[in-house]
């Protein structure tokens, strides 16, 4: 029995990881219609950023903060500079510019900390582990658990209860008319996009002490990311929730289960969705 | 006019000819290269059927390239006197049933979902592969031996990379001249109007979604053909032939050389392989160089190389015949 609440919270604490990746991803996807492949590089500049900085200061908490601010600036800049150039030749564009995007950040990276993995400690409070319900678990994780809840209710909380939510909201279904409203689309969507590389970074940060750093972990997350996307539906905040779980929760008992099958049950869960629903379980028709 | 028609099929047998030709003065380090660039060149091909005639941008190409490499390797590994025909043909009949299976289910999206899934089934295609080791070889790969080349009448060593290269020129080659002729069909033509307008077409009582998933099959079989030359050529085939990496080599590939000319793959091919050999000697961050030339073509000049060459052309052509520059436009 405690090793299955273990393994339930390892699920709970991937869910965490994987909803705080693809939030930012389906909340760009949904207000500018760009599918961001360089979404999970910034993801890993940030676990790098954070890596250096606790390297730096001897602290955690400070690249929790920065990181992200960081990340924020550089996608503002991405979007302002390189996005809105290609925006005229079509999406196709797009997409190849942030799949390039992501090419050359993930070969910065190797040059940059080196083509091997490293290793964090978060040290303090977060690095323990506590008691309760008869096992002894990470405080890290739960950590993790309740950042993403954090960060989720946020995000609905701004989209639905506030003025930027709904000049957000209305962007995206008629973004000319908001215009013609006297405010700035262009600059709302640069911050859109700024958004969703700070919260990707904030993701990667997180990331760091849970998975170790290395080049590889922008491909790994993204996979993950864009299952989740795919079983949640396209731009949905809720179906990305419930597939963040879903996944989160079938990754952990898949290794305690069928090891073998592992690697494979998440793609199978994603072939069935495609072949039941194909636009996802929380997705509009297409 | 005649002239015009005639002038593919032209420099479609200068290249042949020159293709024969140049191993008399190259060594044997260069004829290597020159048989990874033809065998990329029809990968690149491929793919570029798929993005530049069919504004369809797939990031998972290398499944085909992968199950063609590995089948061929498999196929020759457990199929005691199998011949080199035998093998190929294996690899191709695989990746045309893969790309049947795959395009069915995924074709049904398009733009960024379809692009999406590719990425997520290229992975998947890595994870079975990683895991399957009983065929694939896990992390270390599969080593074959080119068997010898039986033709009827005589039978042609292939040990010998010069023997392999003239077998690649030739079918590789003919592979290319079929894709260039399938562009011209009625079918190749289907598709490029579809890009254009597929309301259109659909309109004009066109199955859009079956001259799309013809299309990705045959893609799908061209680039097995190519990835089966893969392991004929090294003799060895690992996991990186199937990871999401070879499809980035093909992506870049075809953008550096152009996705508007039906040539300028090959050419995206050639300046890859050359780069990558060159540039490799002088520092291990060759791939970050690639990636700023993709980035800078992405932003500058989406038509690549071959539109470089072609506005190059252009401007030469119009110093010299200055009275008539429409008629260039027209043709």
């Amino acid at each position: 029995m405690s090793e299955f609440i273990v393994f339930f919270l390892h699920g709970l604490a991937y869910a965490g990881l994987l909803f705080l990746v693809s939030a930012g991803l389906t909340l760009v996807f949904g207000m500018m219609n760009v599918l961001n492949f360089a979404h999970a590089a910034m993801y890993m500049l940030g676990a790098y950023f954070s890596y250096t900085l606790v390297a730096v200061t001897g602290r955690f908490w400070p690249s929790l903060i920065l990181c992200p601010v960081l990340l924020f600036v550089a996608g503002a800049l991405v979007e302002r500079f390189l996005l809105r150039r290609v925006h005229v030749h079509g999406h196709l564009h797009e997409l190849l510019l942030t799949f390039g995007l992501s090419y050359i950040i993930t070969e910065l990276v190797k040059s940059v900390w080196g083509n091997y993995p490293l290793a964090m400690n978060v040290g303090g409070f977060l690095g323990t582990s506590i008691q309760f319900l008869g096992i002894l678990y990470p405080v890290y994780r739960i950590f993790i658990f309740l950042c993403a809840v954090l960060v989720g209710l946020a995000m609905a909380l701004i989209l639905y209860r506030t003025r930027l939510g709904i000049i957000l909201r209305a962007s995206v279904n008629d973004g000319e008319m908001v215009n013609a409203l006297g405010i700035n689309v262009p600059l709302v969507l640069m911050g859109v996009f700024g958004f969703g590389a700070a919260l990707s970074g904030f993701a990667g940060v997180i990331a760091g002490p849970l998975l170790t750093t290395y080049p590889g972990m922008a491909h790994e997350i993204l996979i993950d990311a864009f299952v989740v996307i795919v079983v949640g539906g396209f731009g949905s905040l809720g179906g990305a929730v419930a597939a963040s779980l879903l996944i989160g929760e079938l990754q952990s008992f898949g290794v305690l289960l069928f090891p073998k099958l592992s690697l494979a049950l998440v793609y199978l869960l994603m072939a069935a969705v495609l072949i039941v629903k194909p636009s996802g379980l929380f997705g509009e028709k297409q | 006019m005649i002239l015009q028609k005639q002038a593919p099929h032209l420099s479609i047998a200068t290249l042949f000819a020159l293709g024969a030709l140049v191993p008399l003065v190259l060594r044997q380090y260069h004829v290597n290269m020159l048989t990874e660039i033809i065998i990329f060149a029809l990968y690149a091909v491929s793919y570029n059927l798929l993005l530049g005639y069919a504004g369809l941008l797939s990031f998972g190409h290398a499944m085909f390239f992968g199950t063609g490499a590995f089948a061929a390797a498999v196929a020759l590994l457990h199929i005691p006197g199998l011949s080199l025909w035998g093998a190929i043909g294996f690899a191709v009949a695989m990746t045309t049933v893969t790309g049947f299976a795959v395009g069915g289910l995924l074709l049904r999206h398009k733009g960024s979902y379809f692009a999406l899934l590719t990425l997520a089934f290229n992975s998947l295609f890595y994870a079975v592969a990683t895991k399957w080791q009983t065929v694939t070889g896990g992390d270390d790969g599969l080593s074959v031996t080119r068997p010898a080349l039986n033709l009827g009448f005589a039978t042609v060593k292939m040990a010998a990379i010069s023997n392999f290269y003239y077998f690649t020129l030739v079918i590789v080659g003919a592979a290319m001249v079929f894709c260039w002729y399938f562009t011209r069909t009625a079918m190749g033509q289907t598709v490029l109007l579809m890009r254009e307008n597929e309301e259109r077409m659909k309109f004009l009582g066109y199955s859009t979604n079956i001259s799309r998933l013809i299309l990705f099959t045959f893609t799908g079989a061209v680039a097995g053909l190519s990835g089966a030359f893969y392991t004929l050529h090294f003799q060895f085939v690992s996991l990186s032939a199937v990871s999401v990496d070879m499809t980035t080599t093909v992506l870049l590939m075809t953008f550096v050389g152009g996705t508007r000319t039906f040539w300028g793959p090959i050419l995206g091919s050639f300046v890859y392989i050359i780069i990558q050999n060159y540039l490799s000697d002088i520092t291990d961050r060759w791939p970050l160089f690639m990636g700023l030339i993709f980035i800078f073509l992405v932003l500058l000049v989406p038509g690549g190389l071959s539109q470089i060459i072609g506005s190059i052309r252009d401007w030469l052509t119009r110093k010299r015949t200055p009275d008539e520059p429409a008629a260039e436009k027209a043709s």
